[in-house]
């Protein structure tokens, strides 16, 4: 049989550098950030090079994990994240997250 | 139809073509347009440049548009954002004016795929070709905003036609003059407060001198909610379901709410989904093309 999935303990062993490297997380990624600030995350390719691992393993190991870190909870809990904030909008428009600003946006 | 030869154009030629392909793009839709240069896109990871689709790319024309009615922001249910907030517009414009390159001008034209490659990333960052082409400018949210439009959607077609490059805005749309009122007297912005990556949302960031200087983004969580009921819930629900043993149970758990959603979503469409709007839906750029009676 091919490879078309990382085996656990392959998968356990490089699971978090992988997704530090990658940026999952993304800090101070965009390109427009200063320069001294910007930390872009690294290609799978260049993750592959600096684990001394295979590019296609590195790509299987990021692809499980994005999807590993949360649990089925966090799906169910977005659901009652858009609810509120959608419903907060729809009764309060910009003023469910900033009244005065918008006022005073309005009057300069 | 002929194809004209590129010998048969100068300089003029390609600013008049640029001109006419941005006509069709506007009368077809398109609330902005530009192109970027093949060879600016130095930040990009190797392997997801234009010269990667298309190996003699000049340029990459960059159509945006196709932004939800100003009633589907309003809307009390975030269900309707999740089935109207789709790509597929602007994709088909470009699409259309790919055959506009090649059949008037004689140019290869490739379409960047709206999609994701198999390692579930962009074949291309269509944020970073609208930012390089004028369109806008990328935001602490994340997507990229027009100062006058605020969000939209956008579509890319790399070709080997070199129509005269834009260039990116000179000052970035956001953060605008309100958040950053807001941020130098709370410490937050619309979106960063609507989502707080420190709570349990996806963003941060920092702001000085009007400029946005640090960003924090939980692109893991981000994807629990902007593709809520799409390929990753259903992973979620697929693989709890294969470990529950109990038949009844499994049951409850195949024709659950969320599991039946997950499926109409992936079986209603195949271009990318946007299934949370939340962090936009209080962006004050663009508001006023958002606000009716």
């Amino acid at each position: 049989m091919g490879f078309y999935f990382v085996d656990p303990k392959t998968y356990r062993k490089y699971r978090d550098q992988v997704l530090e490297l990658s940026h999952a997380v993304q800090v101070n990624f965009q390109e427009q950030l200063p320069a001294g600030k910007r930390q872009p995350g690294l290609s799978d390719s260049q993750i592959a090079e600096h684990l001394g691992i295979k590019e296609h393993v590195v790509r299987e190991i990021r692809c499980v994990a994005e999807r590993d870190k949360y649990p089925i909870d966090e799906f169910e809990a977005a659901i009652r994240f858009k609810n509120k904030a959608c419903r907060d909008y729809a009764e309060r428009g910009m003023s469910s997250v900033m009244s005065k600003y918008v006022k005073r946006a309005k009057k300069g | 139809m002929k194809s004209p030869k590129k010998h048969d154009f100068d300089e003029t030629d390609f600013a008049r073509a640029k001109a006419e392909i941005g006509g069709i793009a506007k009368q077809s839709g398109a609330l902005v347009w530009g192109v970027a240069a093949a060879d600016a896109f130095d930040d990009a990871p190797e392997g997801r440049r234009p010269f990667d689709l298309l190996p003699k790319a000049e340029g990459v024309l960059v159509v945006g548009g196709a932004q939800p009615r100003a009633g589907d922001w309003q809307s009390p249910n975030y269900q309707h954002m999740e089935v109207t907030t789709t790509s597929d517009r602007i994709h088909g414009l470009a699409l259309k004016l790919a055959r506009v390159v090649e059949d008037r001008y004689g140019y290869y034209a490739v379409c960047v795929p709206p999609g994701v490659d198999h390692g579930q990333q962009p074949f291309m960052s269509i944020a970073m070709a609208a930012d390089l082409a004028g369109c806008g400018s990328k935001s602490l949210a994340g997507p990229v905003l027009h100062p006058e439009y605020g969000f939209m959607y956008f579509g890319a077609i790399v070709t080997t036609m070199p129509l005269p490059a834009d260039s990116p805005p000179g000052t970035p749309a956001c953060p605008a003059p309100e958040c950053v009122e807001m941020y130098s007297a709370e410490g937050l912005t619309p979106c960063t407060r609507v989502c707080p990556i420190e709570s349990g949302g996806c963003l941060g960031g920092r702001i000085e001198g009007g400029r946005i200087v640090e960003r924090q983004y939980d692109q893991a969580r981000c994807a629990t909610r902007v593709q809520n009921y799409w390929v990753p819930g259903f992973q979620k629900v697929l693989g709890e379901t294969l470990r529950e043993k109990d038949s009844e149970k499994q049951k409850m758990m195949l024709y659950s709410s969320m599991f039946s959603r997950t499926l109409w979503s992936m079986t209603y469409s195949n271009v990318s989904q946007g299934q949370c709007a939340e962090c936009m839906r209080v962006c004050p750029l663009g508001r006023a093309h958002r606000t009716r009676q």
